[in-house]
């Protein structure tokens, strides 16, 4: 059986403001699971409830089975959402250091530097101060930290930010390739776009309480049905205005996205396109993860 | 060098016993087992080695070392540059010499600060060239007249001037007994002439005491350096919040840990550096002569290595908990001022008391109270107004304090080093 994180009735309040608000939910192994939640939402906090980071008023964190203590956080990868490096260090140095740190031996920590630093392609840094890489840079220097001493969980809050396409790719593709290897990946991001190409789960969260759980594939194909439509000549969609049981949600470029309720005929629409002019384009669509992210919070 | 050990070793200890009852009261944690043990102590060495490193190659660190080595060598080497090899002054009597002559050569010589030689000559013209040849110094003519060979001599700076003319107002005072008609009995009375008590009506007078000047230079070693340390651990603590890098290391570190591994390497390079100025500062005596070679000025350099070790652990956790409160330059000063008024406090007390020569009730109350006991005490061994015991309760009191105070800080470091935004309030932190 895969190790599991678990989050029990989370509860933290910062004076007036409710951070976790009895927060539960599941994280399996072998996943890459997006975290996400409007700014605010207590993402940054659950994920420093877990590395104990912060006091939890009450709830329980455990992992594999067993309440997580400060010998299993040792195992546990962190990439805080604020980088948080040594300036002043050299980027080998740094990355040997935090790896002795946690628990791996001197000539271990050695050849996994090397090793990630080739990855993650920043090799050629090694002897340079971290402030004098780019931001990217520092950004990969960042992940090889939570990376370098191998850890059984890897939490990484916004890892993608700022990132530019390559970057994205190349860190999304390491993400993935720890998961396949077993590890448990969760990742907290505001771009939904990554979180629904790179995740085979999401956790959604508001308030600090959980809003929604499940595999990409099952919130993509679930709740209201959505169309689109393209009409040749109308790029504003307002012959759908008028009909019950459907709703414009987004209009661009001529294509027009509708979600449909339950009861409604997809024919009687497609006669309502037709009458307002030429159909060219006309299918069913999964839900993008801006639309499940949006009903979930409404 | 027994109680230098005893310090170095208590604080040592303190950490560890701090670091192990925090291990033992963390969050899920039952009791330490051998394994968990050596990998707290083996990340309190990771911590500190990295300190010891990033603070040794810093051009700060080397320029500052090279500032000390230099003010250190000047207070050695300055003094015995107008040191010369003292010659007794040579006095050749001619004719008759009255009674209470040679106590009275020797009163001036004490009083010029040289020794006196005295030879009989038999005639004038013999000494005279005598004093030409520059085979004596000084011609004593029947206790009437004194000779010297230049007009330098008389009325000059150099030990000869002062001595000549001691010699002459002495050999005055000889002259006037002799024509008075003072026997040789009475004379002799006279010349072993005491100044007599004096009372003030409120009270014995206490003598001035002069301060070892080493114990001087080692108080200005110690306020010096203390500043410098106290300052590295506060803004090393901030810069690890500010910088977020706290976040990751206390994903893999317990608080106590951190903070334990930073004081550790901190001291370490305090003590190396403090241990490299006071080998020098051996060196270079032995090298020029110096009296710090001699006699009890041993003590004064191990006495001040002792404090700054004792001061340093003292201070190094009230300052960690400070820094653990700002993260930015601007929040610094307002933590600083207060924390180092203490310091300021006992070090200008103690430097007024070296300068005055008294020991005043304040200076002995400061030398036992631990903020200021590394400034006041060390200044109370160099006048030799504080025996071993004392010295002894001193360091027990402020290693004791050291205990109390690491606790608290560590208590103050772990509440506030996550807390971000603004800068942490002393009420905020203080209670659970």
């Amino acid at each position: 059986m895969a190790d599991l994180l678990e989050l029990e009735g989370l509860q933290r309040r910062f004076g007036d403001t409710v951070a976790l608000d009895d927060l539960s939910f599941e994280v399996r192994a072998g996943q890459v699971v997006g975290f996400i939640g409007p700014n605010g939402a207590g993402k940054t906090t659950s994920m420093r409830a877990v590395l104990g980071l912060t006091d939890l008023q009450s709830g329980t964190v455990r992992w594999a089975g067993r309440t997580v203590d400060f010998e299993s956080r040792r195992r546990f990868g962190y990439m805080p959402e604020e980088r948080g490096l040594y300036p002043g260090m050299k980027v080998g140095e740094h990355l040997e250091y935090l790896a002795q740190l946690h628990g791996v031996s001197r000539g271990d920590a050695e050849r996994r530097v090397e090793e990630w630093l080739e990855r993650l392609q920043v090799a050629d840094r090694r002897d340079d101060r971290v402030e004098a890489l780019s931001h990217g840079n520092q950004q990969r220097v960042q992940l090889a930290a939570a990376l370098v001493h191998g850890p059984e969980l890897l939490m990484l809050d916004e890892p993608l930010a700022g990132l530019d396409p390559t970057g994205i790719d190349d860190i999304g593709a390491i993400l993935v390739e720890q998961a396949r290897e077993g590890r448990c990946v969760l990742f907290s991001s505001h771009q939904l776009d990554q979180v629904e190409d790179l995740c085979e789960s999401v956790v959604i969260i508001d308030h600090g309480r959980l809003v929604a759980q499940g595999r990409v594939e099952d919130l993509a194909t679930s709740g209201a049905r959505r169309l689109v439509v393209r009409v040749e000549g109308d790029s504003r969609g307002e012959w759908a205005a008028a009909l019950s049981g459907v709703r414009v949600s987004q209009v661009s470029g001529g294509e027009v996205r509708l979600v449909v309720d339950d009861g409604v005929d997809s024919d009687a629409v497609l006669d309502a396109a037709r009458r307002a002019g030429r159909v060219s384009e006309f299918r069913f669509a999964r839900r993008r993860m801006s639309e499940v992210f949006r009903e979930a919070l409404s | 060098m027994t109680s230098l050990a005893l310090a170095a070793l208590v604080v040592v200890v303190v950490a560890i016993r701090v670091l192990r009852r925090r291990s033992r009261s963390g969050r899920g944690s039952s009791s330490a087992t051998p394994r968990r043990a050596a990998a707290t102590h083996s990340s309190v060495t990771l911590v500190a080695a990295r300190e010891i490193r990033e603070r040794t190659k810093t051009r700060m660190f080397k320029l500052g070392t090279v500032v000390i080595l230099v003010v250190v060598g000047a207070a050695i080497v300055v003094p015995t540059l107008n040191r010369h090899p003292s010659r007794p002054e040579r006095v050749a009597v001619v004719g008759a010499s009255l009674a209470g002559t040679s106590s009275a050569l020797a009163i001036a010589g004490s009083s010029a600060g040289v020794a006196v030689v005295t030879r009989t000559v038999p005639s004038l013209g013999r000494a005279e060239a005598l004093l030409r040849l520059g085979d004596v110094d000084v011609v004593d003519v029947d206790g009437r007249e004194v000779l010297v060979a230049h007009a330098s001599d008389a009325s000059g700076t150099s030990s000869t001037a002062r001595f000549v003319a001691a010699a002459a107002a002495e050999l005055g005072v000889v002259r006037a007994m002799d024509v008075a008609g003072l026997s040789a009995a009475q004379v002799a009375i006279l010349a072993r002439s005491r100044p007599v008590t004096v009372t003030s009506l409120s009270g014995k007078s206490t003598p001035a005491r002069s301060v070892d000047p080493e114990a001087l230079i080692g108080d200005i070693l110690i306020f010096t350096m203390l500043s410098q340390y106290n300052t590295w651990t506060l803004m090393g603590v901030m810069e690890e919040k500010s910088s977020r890098v706290i976040e990751v290391l206390l994903s893999a570190l317990r608080p106590l840990q951190l903070l334990g591994g930073k004081v550790a390497g901190i001291a370490a390079v305090a003590l190396a550096q403090a241990t490299l100025v006071v080998a020098f500062a051996l060196a270079l005596s032995y090298g020029v002569g110096s009296s710090i070679v001699h006699g009890t000025s041993w003590l004064a350099l191990l006495d001040t290595l002792m404090w700054l070790v004792v001061g340093y652990g003292f201070y190094s956790w009230v300052y960690a908990a400070a820094g653990s409160m700002a993260e930015r330059q601007d929040q610094v000063q307002s933590l600083v001022l207060p924390l180092s008024l203490p310091m300021i406090f006992g070090y200008v007390t103690a430097l007024v008391g070296a300068s005055s020569g008294s020991v005043s009730w304040l200076l002995r109350l400061l030398a036992y109270l631990p903020p200021t006991a590394p400034f006041a005490m060390p200044v109370l061994v160099g006048m030799h107004a504080a025996s071993g015991w004392a010295v002894a309760v001193s360091v027990l009191i402020s290693l004791a304090s050291t205990v109390v105070v690491a606790r608290g800080a560590a208590g103050i470091y772990r509440r506030a080093i996550l807390r971000t935004g603004r800068r942490v309030r002393w009420r905020e932190v203080m209670t659970r």
